[in-house]
């Protein structure tokens, strides 16, 4: 009996260790698995709760924590948290310091050498249908985004006065405003380099500590090098780091109470900013530089700053693209990146202010911005400011300013800078002149519109308009078709049509009937338009008109490095935000170039720009023997074909400093053509953005590399250059901590930033809301 | 009798092979505790004005990982100073900054503020080189430099 109750004693406690276990495992795994869930209006962990917490997940895990919109952390109930942090520590700062060029002086190295702007200067020397569409139903693709009754907003639209572009939210009678307040922008042109500063003025208007997160766009060839948080007087200068280990570092930051922020790089264009544990009334300022190379077609340079990451269309079934959802719909679009926009009649309280001072060095002779309202101040005939106009701060467009220079004196020339790192330069290689005189061989012309809905409204007409000027100037041996794409793609001709007066006649009628709806499958018009049977008596000439918005941009410029063959790919991107990224780069895989047609150009003139280009044979087969200098990694490897009023520039590194002779040799048709370009170390034409600008370059071409090579190692390679450079990369991420404080409460809700549709584009189309 | 033997025996088992994954996750090393401090960086020129200056931290002890640089209290070396990428890459924190202004600090001074990411319960000791501080005209001066670690608010 005793026996028993012992043995039954064994059990039972065996069980209840058991039972104690199994409890226990179960509410670890509760705790590990469930981050804490932060619910407006519900509290969270305490401080020394979090501290003990373990980190949150992988950074892979895509939502870090839900993301609220305004209206949700409104309905919030009023934390009122005690504010911890100060006006800063360090009060009255204002002195300038750096560190670049000069820095040698000191027997120091100069590590940051390109961020030095201020310390150096640059002075520059019948229908057919593919898919058996009928062309009845060209235009009644499936809208890719359905347009839903609207549901009721906690957030209204609300204006100060009309007019006056703040956007209020309504909280029972009280109204505030949105988490970025305004964003400076301050950029100097030298010759064809840009050094760009942007501040971006975040603040919170709530009662609570909030998150703000903000995508927002950067020229595609920004080199993003700079980046430092501001907190009152306080600088921080940003890290660069591994993009995982940087969002560890914020991550963990964030659930401690610190102010931080992270930059990450979504596309080469977009950008995702971050600023953590914002408190109640506090600004934080987030300081971003980049230097960047100017475009520069038939005399005219081109300034162009994006204000506005336009509606992109993902393909079903892809995750990594960038969705487009209304204000409040976070999570709608299943992608990694997404954009919230404000409705037709929301306006944002954000607002934009830009400057602009060009050093041309030579003789400015012409200011033109068809974008924006400016106003302009001139110091001598080779510098000029240029000012937004208060009138015409809405940011819903890319800012673009173009000048003029003198025409004579625009030669090829090169600029260089040297560190520690060695030599680097850009070359500004023009075509020669004499290609004005030879006229082109016939081509085949293949026009590319796209009429998904994004392009709906002013962007397709301007496209239709430009594409019969094009058809109307095409010569009796060429040939031409014409090929639209939405969900589907379909075309004018079986093959392509001579250019007879019927034939011009009948497409201009087919182009004329043409709609903007449906989604962009753009792969089917690169298939349509590369596809075909090569003339072999013909050069191709493939120009899409789009905008460009679109998610899968490595499918598409995949496809195209499979398919090109001998065609050369004009890019033509249409309205008031188009995506940049996208155009230059299928431009450049395609070995032609890309223009713009802004809302407000003129599409006669570009067409006609571009009709001259072409008219000419281009300088093909292009080699350079750079004499005395030696030069390596040069990009781009292949260097393009040289068109009349199309210069290129090459960067690559260099060594040696004596005065040489750079050779360029090609073919024009049948005959070779060589220009030379003395090469004179002249300690004017430098600049100490170039070092950043090579290594853009070089992560450039490695990532284009990818879009067609599984090769596993380029990746390491972006990042191994990214860091080393200092710039920011998919790979790479700028992370700022201000380890001094810890503030009060956990860390807030996080609130995105709504921005504007561009100008011109439909809300109803593009947007999922 | 046997079979309650047999019983509390087998029960026991299942408990034990049920018990052993506990107990082996239970020996598992924490996670290091990761926490956020400063480590303020002063430089004493002996009288003489400070122009420049380049200084290189580690830590002997301890792991850490910059996550910013903030400028100095002095108002010509407030703006936040740069780091060298490339040293970073290597876990080496170089930083410098130069200002040839005519308000040069002469005396001791907080010339930057580093922030920390430190992993771990110890307490890191760092190693502290200054590789140059010079004048204006670039002439190497005999500064001493010095650390202090900051407090959090």
């Amino acid at each position: 009996m005793k026996t028993k109750a012992i043995l039954a004693s064994i059990s039972l406690l065996t069980v209840s260790l058991i039972l104690a276990a199994w409890f226990s495992g179960c509410s670890s795994n509760r705790a590990e698995k469930t981050p804490p869930q932060l619910s407006p209006g519900v509290e969270t962990p305490s401080q020394a709760e979090r501290a003990q917490a373990a980190p949150e997940g992988s950074p892979k895990s895509r939502p870090e924590t839900r993301i609220y919109d305004v209206s949700d952390l409104l309905k919030a109930s009023p934390a009122g948290p005690s504010t911890v942090n100060g006006d800063g520590m360090m009060g009255g700062m204002g002195g300038m310091g750096g560190y670049g060029g000069e820095a040698t002086r000191f027997g120091m190295r100069g590590f940051g050498g390109g961020m030095m702007s201020g310390m150096g200067g640059m002075q520059p020397s019948p229908a057919t249908s593919l898919d058996s569409e009928p062309l009845a139903s060209v235009t009644e693709d499936e809208i890719w985004v359905i347009a839903r009754e609207k549901a009721p907003q906690a957030a209204g639209p609300e204006y100060e006065t009309p007019g006056s572009g703040a956007m209020m939210v309504e909280r029972g009678t009280e109204k505030v405003p949105l988490p970025l307040k305004h964003t400076d922008v301050k950029g100097r042109v030298c010759g064809y380099i840009a050094t760009v500063e942007v501040v971006q003025q975040f603040h919170n208007p709530f009662s609570e500590k909030i998150e703000a997160v903000y995508v927002f766009p950067l020229p595609q060839n920004a080199a993003v090098n700079e980046f430092v948080m501001v907190i009152g007087e306080r600088r921080i200068r940003g890290i660069i780091r591994e993009r995982q280990e940087a969002e560890e570092i914020y991550r963990e930051a964030r659930r401690q109470g610190h102010v931080a922020s992270l930059l990450t790089q979504e596309r080469p264009n977009i950008f995702t900013q971050k600023v953590a544990n914002i408190e109640p009334g506090k600004q934080i300022d987030v300081n971003i530089k980049y230097f960047n190379t100017l475009a520069y077609a038939d005399g005219w340079y081109e300034f162009v700053f994006p204000m506005v990451v336009g509606p992109r269309f993902n393909p079903p079934g892809s995750t990594d693209g960038v969705g487009a959802v209304g204000r409040g719909k976070m999570d709608l679009s299943g992608q990694s990146t997404e954009v919230q926009y404000l409705r037709p009649n929301e306006r944002s309280g954000h607002d934009i202010s830009l400057a602009v001072e060009i050093d041309a060095g030579v003789k400015i002779e012409e200011i033109a911005c068809a974008s924006h309202a400016i106003r302009k101040d001139s110091d001598g005939s080779d510098k000029v400011r240029v000012q937004l106009s208060e009138f015409d701060n809405i940011p819903n467009k890319d800012f673009v300013l173009r000048f003029k220079v003198a025409g004579d004196t625009v030669k090829s020339s090169l600029v260089t800078h040297r560190d520690e790192r060695g030599g680097f330069f850009t070359l500004m290689l023009y075509p020669p002149e004499d290609l004005k005189q030879l006229k082109r061989a016939p081509m085949e012309m293949v026009f590319v519109l796209d009429c998904s809905g994004s392009m709906n409204g002013q962007p397709i007409a301007k496209a239709k308009d430009a594409i019969k000027r094009a058809l109307r100037k095409l010569e009796p041996d060429d040939t031409f078709q014409v090929i639209r794409f939405s969900q589907s793609a379909s075309q004018f001709g079986r093959d392509p049509v001579p250019a007879t007066p019927d034939n011009v006649r009948r497409a201009i009628d087919y182009v004329d009937k043409l709609q903007g709806s449906g989604g962009t499958m753009m792969i089917e018009g690169i298939k349509a338009a590369l596809d075909f049977p090569h003339d072999p008596r013909r050069l191709r000439l493939v120009s899409f008109m789009t905008d460009g918005y679109i998610g899968n941009e490595t499918e598409i410029l995949g496809e195209i490095h499979q398919r090109l063959g001998s065609a050369r790919i004009f890019g033509f991107g249409v309205g008031s935000s188009v995506n940049r990224y996208l155009l230059d780069r299928m431009a450049k895989l395609g070995k032609g170039a890309v223009a713009y047609l802004g809302l407000n150009d003129s599409g006669t003139e570009v067409v006609d720009q571009f009709y001259d280009r072409i008219s000419h044979p281009a300088l093909t087969d292009v080699q350079i023997d750079w004499g005395d200098l030696e030069v390596s990694e040069v990009y781009p490897r292949q260097v393009p074909d040289l068109f009349v009023g199309r210069p290129i520039i090459l960067t690559g590194r260099f060594k040696g400093q004596k005065g040489t002779a750079i050779r360029i040799a090609g073919r024009v048709g049948e005959y070779d053509r060589e220009i030379r370009i003395p090469v004179k170390f002249d300690n004017r034409a430098t600049h100490p953005g170039i070092a950043c600008v090579w290594a853009r370059k070089r992560i450039e071409d490695l990532a284009t590399q990818a879009t067609y090579n599984a090769d596993s190692c380029l990746p390491a390679e972006i990042k191994q250059v990214a860091l080393q450079y200092s710039l920011m990369s998919a790979y790479t991420a700028f992370i700022a901590v201000d380890s001094t404080q810890i503030t009060a409460g956990d860390h807030g809700v996080t609130v995105a930033v709504p921005v504007p549709v561009p100008e011109g584009v439909r809300y109803e189309t593009t947007v999922q809301d | 009798m046997k079979k309650c033997l047999v019983l509390s025996i087998a029960v026991a088992c299942l408990a034990i092979l049920l018990l052993i994954p506990k107990a082996s996750q239970a020996s598992k090393p924490p996670t290091p505790r990761v926490r956020f401090a400063p480590v303020h960086i002063y430089l004493d020129p002996g009288g003489k004005p400070l122009a420049a200056y380049q200084f290189e931290l580690k830590a002997t002890r301890g792991q850490i990982k910059i996550v910013g640089v903030e400028g100095g209290a002095h108002p010509t070396f407030a703006d936040a100073p740069y780091y060298d990428p490339a040293a970073l890459m290597n876990e080496r924190i170089i930083i410098a900054a130069f200002n040839t202004s005519s308000n040069l600090p002469t005396t001791r001074t907080r010339i930057a503020t580093i922030h920390l990411q430190i992993a771990g319960d110890a307490e890191p000791k760092y190693e502290l080189s200054l590789t140059t501080a010079a004048d204006a005209n670039g002439e190497n001066l005999s500064a001493k430099i010095t650390l202090e670690k900051g407090e959090q608010k």
